[in-house]
């Protein structure tokens, strides 16, 4: 009886890992895959403009002087509302100072030595998170398909009660399906801690807005701010009138002399320029998994207190925990290269999902050559398109229309694909097209101007 | 070397330790019960020392190089592995017809409808229903806590609204929850 009804929800997992799968595995692929690639996000934004001003630290008077340069070209447009200024770290060892309107290097001295260029860094990011659909649809859209990714990893187990006593057993050289199946489980099987934490950590991420309205609305009357003010910190009262530039220097050294062990890595000026106007310092702290804590300085750059992510309630701790956890940017090059390599791992776990399940339907006499030629046209066409962006950055400049030519560029393989008689080998020929992209791209990428 | 450094070394040589353990007990024709607890004593014993040495920090990095380790053995094991001829699964999953069945079109679009959307709404008015509950645990924590138990609460409905597929039964396993927490809300408010 219990063996019958253990057979039954082995059936039933399967079933639903299968629908699961097959519903949000062409996102889902992309997601992955994407987030693979955006793990070198400061990397790659060194790629693509080589010949930034690069340092290892920034006096607190070039900062200074930076911002009042910013503003002062700014003058005559409508005041920006926060100015951010990047400092140098060790992914990161520039200084960039970004506006409402603008987003710049700076030197060591703190001039402006030109504009940043990291067009195709931020499309990447961009689709990553939201798949380049704008507002709150295409965040709460990764998110859910983070929660997709929780449902498979445990419908998978359920589905596979040997998975972990064969967790070693890779017959990698059969055909016919075994060799491919036992790809999907051990791969998926060694990934599930790395899936769990990024599935749970990108949806915590991208339902966040959604949860955040869900709380502002039953507990502070609509205020969203209101809502994650006890997490990350509120911002000070915003009071227009003109007032002097704040002391962003004297902040900076008041951090280095109290907070020795903290290395600042953002000053976030909120409403520059006015009386209300706050310097908040964002600092990173050695062998924690916190991005960092925020401390605050008033305009005169004196000290006012920290929000609390480093030391406060676990909540805080555990909130600001789950952005670097999901990103993999807590332990330089090596832990990145672990994600790149997991999040590898997991693309073709996704991959070879839908393909297991096309296998099985034609073995069982069901061949259907067009959804296979289109899944074909997804696992390899995705990289290729994603590939053309990267040469559009190279050959177009920064202003290339990444996000059209990525989405026409799929579409376009998509529909020949799934138009195309079976005798045609799509696969080969996307596997060609991106062998051939990724030749050409290493030296364009490397070779200067 | 520092304390800390120390121990997440060790952390880290005792998760590989534990990796290469449980390689030695899997490929062995009978499970040996004392190779396992051997194994996964190793492993948890890595992840306390990661934990003494630098925190959840240190959990993290012992626990990639566990993976790393399963990996390597992963990947040792598929080179020395010879060609096969097992025939593979063909176990139906029931996702398109074969033949001449029914599409059951609406059907699908119902199962979507109570899997997503529906859980996703019972999802967040539990974690809210629970978050007015918890006013003692604190603003932040009560906050953090929503905005992670909505996730983990769609995903096990989600899981097993597919594995009961009776309608009846799904009704009840998203009506049940919500007048839970709309109780809970009545009680509190």
């Amino acid at each position: 009886m219990s063996q019958m009804m253990s057979r039954t929800l082995v059936q039933r997992g399967l079933s639903a890992h299968a629908a699961i799968g097959l519903l949000a595995s062409t996102l889902l692929y992309i997601v992955c895959l994407t987030g693979s690639v955006t793990v070198f996000y400061e990397e790659w934004q060194r790629i693509e403009q080589p010949d930034a001003p690069e340092m290892a630290r920034i006096a607190p008077e070039a900062v200074q002087a930076g911002i009042a340069h910013v503003l002062a070209a700014e003058k005559g447009r409508k005041a920006t509302g926060h100015l951010y200024v990047h400092l140098p770290t060790d992914a990161l060892p520039r200084t960039t100072v970004t506006t409402d309107h603008q987003a710049v290097h700076l030197d060591e001295r703190g001039d402006v030595a030109g504009r940043e260029l990291n067009g195709w860094s931020e499309f990447l990011l961009n689709l990553h998170y939201t798949l380049n659909i704008p507002g709150i649809v295409g965040l709460t859209l990764v998110g859910g398909l983070g929660v997709m990714m929780i449902a498979l990893s445990l419908t998978g187990v359920i589905a596979h009660p040997r998975i972990f006593r064969d967790a070693f057993r890779l017959r990698a050289r059969d055909r016919g399906g075994i060799g491919l199946a036992d790809w999907h489980n051990r791969l998926g099987v060694w990934t599930l801690p790395f899936a769990l934490a990024v599935a749970l950590t990108g949806a915590m991420i991208g339902l966040a807005t959604v949860n955040g309205y869900g709380l502002a609305r039953s507990f502070y009357k609509g205020d969203l701010e209101a809502a994650y003010a006890p997490i990350f910190g509120a911002e000070g009262r915003p009071d227009p009138k003109a007032a002097p530039l704040a002391d962003v220097a004297t902040a900076l050294r008041v951090m280095a002399g109290r907070f020795p062990d903290a290395r600042p890595s953002y000053v976030i000026l909120h409403e520059p320029g006015t009386a209300g106007q706050q310097v908040q310092i964002l600092a990173l702290h050695q062998r924690r998994l916190i991005y960092g804590e925020n401390y605050m300085f008033d305009r005169a750059g004196r000290y006012r207190g920290h929000a609390g992510l480093s030391d406060g309630a676990a909540g805080q701790q555990v909130a600001a925990s789950a952005y670097n956890l999901h990103f993999g940017n807590y332990g330089g090059l090596a832990v990145k290269i672990a994600y790149a390599l997991l999040g590898t791992a997991l693309t073709v776990v996704i991959a070879t999902g839908t393909s297991i399940w096309l296998g099985k339907r034609e073995r069982r006499g069901y061949r259907q050559p067009r959804l296979r030629q289109g899944w074909n046209a997804i696992v390899w066409g995705t990289g290729v398109a994603l590939a053309l962006t990267l040469l559009a950055r190279r050959c177009i400049g920064n202003e290339a229309p990444y996000m059209a030519i990525f989405w026409a560029a799929l579409a376009l393989m998509l529909a020949v694909s799934v138009a195309l008689p079976e005798r045609y080998r799509v696969r080969r020929a996307l596997q060609i097209a991106l062998a051939a992209c990724l030749t050409a791209l290493f030296p364009a990428m490397l070779l200067p101007g | 070397m520092g304390g800390p450094l120390t121990l997440l070394w060790a952390g880290a040589a005792c998760a590989g330790g534990a990796m290469a353990l449980l390689r030695l007990s899997w490929g062995r024709p009978k499970r040996s019960v004392a190779l396992n607890g051997a194994a996964w004593a190793l492993l948890l014993a890595g992840l306390a020392l990661g934990a003494a040495g630098a925190g959840a920090w240190g959990v993290a990095v012992v626990t990639l190089v566990a993976l790393t380790g399963a990996f390597l053995c992963l990947g040792h094991a598929g080179m020395m592995a010879r060609p096969g001829k097992a025939a593979a699964s063909n176990r139906r999953v029931h996702m398109l017809p074969q033949g001449r069945e029914p599409l059951r079109l609406g059907g699908r679009l119902l199962t979507f409808a109570l899997t997503v959307p529906g859980a996703m709404a019972v999802a967040l008015i539990v974690s809210l229903a629970v978050r007015a509950a918890s006013e003692g645990m604190g603003e932040a924590n009560g906050n953090v806590l929503t905005l992670f138990l909505m996730p983990v609460l769609w995903a096990l409905l989600a899981t097993l609204l597919l594995l009961w597929p009776q309608r009846r039964r799904q009704m009840t396993l998203l009506l049940l929850p919500a007048l839970g927490a709309g109780a809970l809300w009545g009680m509190l408010s």
